[in-house]
């Protein structure tokens, strides 16, 4: 993996990630997550009544909105609601509910940089709260390649400012293979590899983020205090 | 019913539930489900197991999804000639023949209005097909299903409804103790209680609300307390 030497500005941890479970209460799931200052409501319901011209018999109908925080949603917004419906569309289950439809809808409360990437992991915490049926539950994560040429892993918009390339990949859980590419500048293909392992990397550490703040909010609702088996679970697979 | 309480995420492989049934029939409640030989999850809580052979993940959930034989609290909304179309809180409105009443003939009519509360059996669902309830056994017999009068009614998670319906909940015991009431529980995360008084009613319906966020050991606490916050 290469990274530039210590005096560097290369940046290979996530910033820190909070989530609070069904901060609403009409809809079937939500969480308010956030990694460092960038902050995102996602809520689901489903599966719920569908219009007749979105009716599928072999599947549910996946709808994905997005809410900027201020203004009414631009061509940018229906582009992350694509990005966000392509990984969902891949992960959730859709043939166990026909003729019904899966809503999901995010709301941003704050951009300070890896938004595409908070978007698409609050979507999946809010889908494995709401109980929703997944194949597999997925991680985002976002990185630049600054002015300097150092890759910077999940950086404050501060750090964005000048960059020189940036990258979104979404991986899945049980074989981390790639959801979602989203890149944008100019890299080389090399950049682009070692950038794709810094990031599986990282998505671990999401995995084990979803992890335990599920045990935790089914361990303050239990007969029994909740003993998460840590060697139960297979090791994330990770390229090293 | 042991608890086996480790996490598991969907996608996982569940060796455990592949283990037991190498031996005998294993049956895969909800969150699990078969991928040729394998059995993996698609919901995300702890993994449950009730002798023999029954395995589940116990996650929380606010959508209800019919199952047959489930007794469940609709809300009646319109009359369809024969049918009445009640909500129970599914994708799809469930339907109840008029006929599927206690001593109910094609002259005699069940009196059922929109806006009604409906104490009722799931008599056939699946993914494919729209709900419908019953409100007798194949006896004829209503029991205690049929209409519910006055009362209130709200809504709750899934997890709480199925922790109240277990014969071992202190919960309702507990509140017997406190006041004398009527309550129904349905399994799509829908409860009417009734007592003498509106202010009891509703000291009621928040101390059941309450044990949604409480753990086990706050029952007690929130149930006992329950005489105090009503009288004063």
């Amino acid at each position: 993996m290469s990274k530039t030497d210590a005096e560097s500005d290369a940046k290979d941890k996530l910033r820190k990630m909070h989530c609070k479970f069904n901060p609403l209460s009409r809809c079937d799931g939500s969480v308010m997550y956030s990694q460092g200052a960038t902050v995102v409501i996602a809520a689901v319901l489903g599966p719920i009544e569908v219009k007749t011209q979105n009716l599928s018999i072999e599947g549910s109908y996946l709808e994905c909105n997005y809410r900027p925080k201020a203004g009414l949603p631009q061509v940018k917004e229906r582009i992350r609601e694509a990005a966000i419906r392509d990984v969902l569309e891949l992960a959730i289950l859709s043939e166990a509910y026909p003729r019904a439809k899966m809503s999901l809808q995010v709301q941003e409360l704050e951009d300070r940089g890896s938004i595409d990437a908070c978007a698409l992991n609050a979507a999946c915490l809010a889908m494995l709260i709401g109980g929703l049926p997944l194949k597999y539950s997925f991680a985002a994560v976002h990185c630049i390649i600054n002015e300097k040429g150092d890759f910077v892993l999940d950086p404050e918009e501060s750090d964005t400012l000048h960059q020189r390339a940036s990258f979104t990949f979404a991986f899945d859980s049980v074989d981390g293979d790639l959801l979602l590419v989203q890149t944008k500048g100019a890299f080389k293909i090399a950049q682009f590899n070692d950038i794709e392992c810094l990031c599986r990397q990282a998505s671990a550490e999401v995995f084990e983020f979803y992890r335990s703040n599920i045990a935790k909010y089914h361990s303050t609702r239990e007969d029994q205090p909740a003993t998460t088996i840590e060697s139960g679970h297979k090791d994330l697979p990770m390229e090293t | 019913m042991s608890a086996n309480t480790s996490i598991i995420m969907p996608g996982e492989r569940v060796t455990l539930v592949e283990d037991a049934a190498k031996n005998k029939r294993v049956i895969l409640g909800p969150g699990l489900r078969r991928l040729d030989d394998k059995v993996v999850a698609s919901k995300a809580g702890p993994l449950r197991h009730k002798e023999p052979n029954t395995f589940w993940v116990d996650n929380y959930q606010r959508r209800y999804v019919p199952a047959r034989g489930d007794l469940i609290i609709g809300i009646v909304k319109a009359r369809a000639g024969d049918l009445y179309r009640v909500d129970i809180g599914s994708a799809d409105m469930a339907s109840i023949s008029y006929l599927a009443f206690e001593a109910a003939t094609k002259k005699n009519r069940p009196d059922l209005n929109p806006g009604d509360l409906l104490y009722a059996r799931v008599l056939n669902a699946n993914a494919d097909i729209e709900p419908e309830l019953v409100c007798v056994n194949s006896n004829g017999k209503s029991g205690k299903l049929g209409v519910l009068q006055d009362g209130f009614f709200f809504k709750c998670s899934l997890n709480l409804g199925r922790l109240l319906l277990r014969e071992s909940c202190p919960a309702l015991a507990a509140l017997t103790e406190e006041l004398p009431y009527e309550i129904a529980v349905g399994v799509n995360g829908r409860i009417w209680v009734k007592a003498h008084s509106m202010r009891e009613t509703v000291g009621l319906a928040n101390a059941i609300m309450a044990l949604e966020q409480a753990g086990y050991s706050e029952i007690e606490k929130i149930c006992g307390n329950l005489n105090g916050v009503v009288q004063a």
